[in-house]
């Protein structure tokens, strides 16, 4: 997936459905009045054009070592040159975390885009059949929610290898169960309802209702899971990264990693722990706000 | 041939218990074996309290809801019978309106595909589907302007018209309306009452109008069934079901209304009923209404079940408490589920339990 798409799956999170008019609109004037929607979309809008024009944005290579001012356990600190100084390796730690935007922001949106995906499928499935395939789908989701997230983050992460890949897919399978659950459930107040009943007394197809009545009306709930959804997979991920279970090439600038190295020199270099820290808080703080916002604008309960 | 046979419907939905093994503990009997007929052309009031089956009777009639046993005979047909596809095609005969005009609207579906929907399933590769939006809410009385529109732009009034003319969109011979007009204000309910009754004089409708308001019944209805957990208990014409009820429960029922005469006012007396209603789980034997009837003899009432039987009419029926008895109004037809109809609207028993206000 390129950055552009992922832009674009990030745009189209923010504009659920334009084409569905008077609802969606309402729902963006309540968003827009909404001091903490404005501060998660303006996070969350820095976070991606940091990622986007990261080789424009970033003064050094971030790859490129400079050793010379290196002595064990001790690097320069914030200088002119370096506003947050060298990592251990002699790195500017401003280009890495500047670079680092882009894996946070790539392992988020795929991640939930997958986990999304296949949790909808199934949930669909389990929504619109019910009866066995219902049970059988969600008895499944429910064992793996038995089995405490980060764990099975571990084990699927594991389990595929050290890359970056492979923690996408782990923090993606995570959220599968989450996805299908929700739109099952949602699916089943929607089926229940009296505009259900009277499309059908209509005579209009199951199939119709299915996926023109009751799928888009279920959805406003997970475009909002799906939100607070890239904030925790981001999380996770750099979890997974500091673990040590993403990728083995040392040069990639990921936060999570960037974390798990400064350990090492946590007494000496606080500052170097903090860095890192504090982009992925942002990150996921922006997600979060954003999400939450959206919740309460989608909220029919709160229409009008 | 009536346009409407309901014959001997039960609707019984199980209560399950058991999480893995699932057993059925009992049957919550919605609708008890009612059979009702409706003219072309003729309007049907059903009414009962909340939670006496009369929704569930709307729905069954419709296929909505499973049938338990019973037959719903439909312009010659028993829908009952048909096959899922054959039922789908001729649901354009039947229509439902519902009571939340809200709820029962599609909120991200515009009043143009809300209404081209129904014309685009039946017929499909149908042209003229703006121009017959347009005709279908002129007919509700409601400007084209209308169709760009979501339903939570409307007043609760417009969005009942907009569902008058969801059911109106595939020409049906009968409407069902479930509470049309419960969920409006006061001052909209006669004027969404009115609009039925007008279209059913334009369109030749037939309708069966499910309420628990006896005013909006008495209004617009034809003939009237009232509903007691599950059953019909009485049937007649609207005119003398309200001129002079024969069932104790009609009696009670129509006691609450209130006259708008103060002399009247003061000397009616009120039909109390005690209790609540009883379970459609655990229907009581014998008559069904004995537990909370006030008119309740020794024998009969708890042991024996009464039939819907044609009371022999003409009786001057006497209101309980009227000073001249001589002035009663005399019924004509009807049918009554009751022992003791004859006595009790005679004034021969009179009622053991009423409030003098």
């Amino acid at each position: 997936m390129s950055l552009s798409q992922v832009e674009a799956a990030d745009t189209a999170l923010e504009h659920p459905e334009e084409a569905s008019a008077g609802l969606t609109r309402d729902a963006f004037r309540r968003l827009r009045r909404n001091p903490l929607a404005i501060v998660g979309a303006s996070l969350i809008t820095v976070f991606v054009l940091v990622a986007l024009f990261a080789p424009l944005l970033a003064p050094y290579d971030p790859v490129a070592s400079d050793l010379t001012d290196i002595r064990p356990g001790q690097f320069p600190g914030p200088s002119r040159e370096h506003l947050l100084g060298l990592d251990e390796q002699g790195r500017d730690e401003l280009s890495r975390l500047i670079y680092g935007a882009r894996y946070s922001l790539l392992i988020g949106v795929v991640s939930t885009a997958m986990g999304a995906t296949v949790g909808l499928l199934l949930g669909l499935l389990a929504g619109a059949f019910g009866g066995w395939v219902d049970s059988l789908v969600m008895r499944a989701m429910d064992v793996m929610l038995a089995v405490p997230g980060l764990l099975l983050a571990i084990g699927v992460a594991a389990l595929l290898g050290r890359s970056i890949t492979s923690i996408m897919i782990a923090v993606a399978v995570v959220n599968v169960p989450v996805f299908a659950r929700l739109l099952r459930s949602s699916m089943l107040v929607q089926g229940r309802s009296d505009y259900v009943l009277s499309t059908r007394s209509l005579g209009v197809k199951r199939r119709k209702i299915v996926l023109g009545h009751v799928l888009p009306n279920s959805l406003a709930p997970v475009i909002v899971q799906a939100t607070l959804v890239l904030a925790t997979a981001i999380v996770e991920a750099a979890g997974l990264a500091y673990l040590g279970l993403g990728s083995e090439d040392p040069r990639i600038p990921e936060w999570g990693r960037m974390l798990a190295v400064t350990n090492a020199y946590l007494s000496s270099e606080p500052l170097l722990a903090l860095w890192p820290g504090l982009a992925i808080v942002l990150s996921v703080l922006g997600f979060y706000l954003l999400g939450e916002a959206l919740r309460e604008a989608l909220d029919p309960k709160l229409r009008r | 041939m009536s346009l409407l046979e309901v014959q001997d419907l039960h609707v019984h939905f199980p209560v399950k218990r058991g999480i893995v093994l699932e057993r059925t503990v009992g049957h919550v009997r919605a609708v008890d074996g009612v059979s009702l007929s409706v003219e072309q052309g003729r309007t049907l009031g059903v009414v009962g309290e909340s939670g006496c089956g009369k929704s569930t009777l709307g729905r069954a009639v419709l296929q909505l809801e499973p049938i338990t046993s019973g037959r719903v005979v439909f312009e010659g047909r028993d829908l009952s019978v048909l096959s899922a596809d054959e039922l789908r095609r001729a649901r354009r005969r039947m229509q439902m309106v519902f009571q939340d005009p809200l709820a029962s609207l599609d909120p991200r579906q515009s009043v143009a595909s809300a209404l081209a929907e129904p014309v685009r399933t039946h017929e499909p590769g149908a042209r003229d589907l703006d121009a017959r939006s347009r005709r279908l809410l002129d007919l509700v009385g409601m400007p084209a302007t209308a169709l760009n529109r979501y339903p939570h732009e409307f007043s609760g009034g417009q969005r009942q018209r907009i569902g008058i003319a969801r059911a109106l969109a595939l020409d049906p011979q009968l409407v069902i309306a479930d509470e049309p007009v419960s969920a409006l204000d006061v001052s909209i309910q006669a004027q969404v009452l009115n609009l039925l009754a007008e279209l059913q004089e334009r369109l030749g409708l037939t309708y069966v109008v499910i309420a628990h308001d006896l005013a909006v019944v008495r209004h617009i209805s034809d003939d009237v069934a009232v509903m007691y957990l599950g059953a019909v208990v009485e049937t007649a014409s609207s005119e003398d079901l309200y001129a002079a009820p024969l069932h104790p429960y009609t009696r009670s029922l129509l006691s609450a209304v209130p006259v708008p005469d103060p002399d009247v006012e003061d000397r009616r007396e009120r039909i109390l009923l005690r209790g609540d209603l009883p379970s459609p789980a655990a229907v009581p034997p014998g008559c069904r209404f004995h537990t909370r009837c006030p008119w309740r003899q020794p024998t009969r009432c708890h042991d024996e079940v009464p039939e819907l039987r044609t009371v022999d009419l003409p009786v001057p029926v006497v209101p309980s408490g009227a000073a001249d008895p001589a002035a009663a109004p005399v019924r004509s037809q009807g049918r009554v589920a009751c022992h003791w109809a004859e006595q009790v609207a005679s004034g021969a028993l009179t009622p053991t339990s009423t409030l003098q206000t």
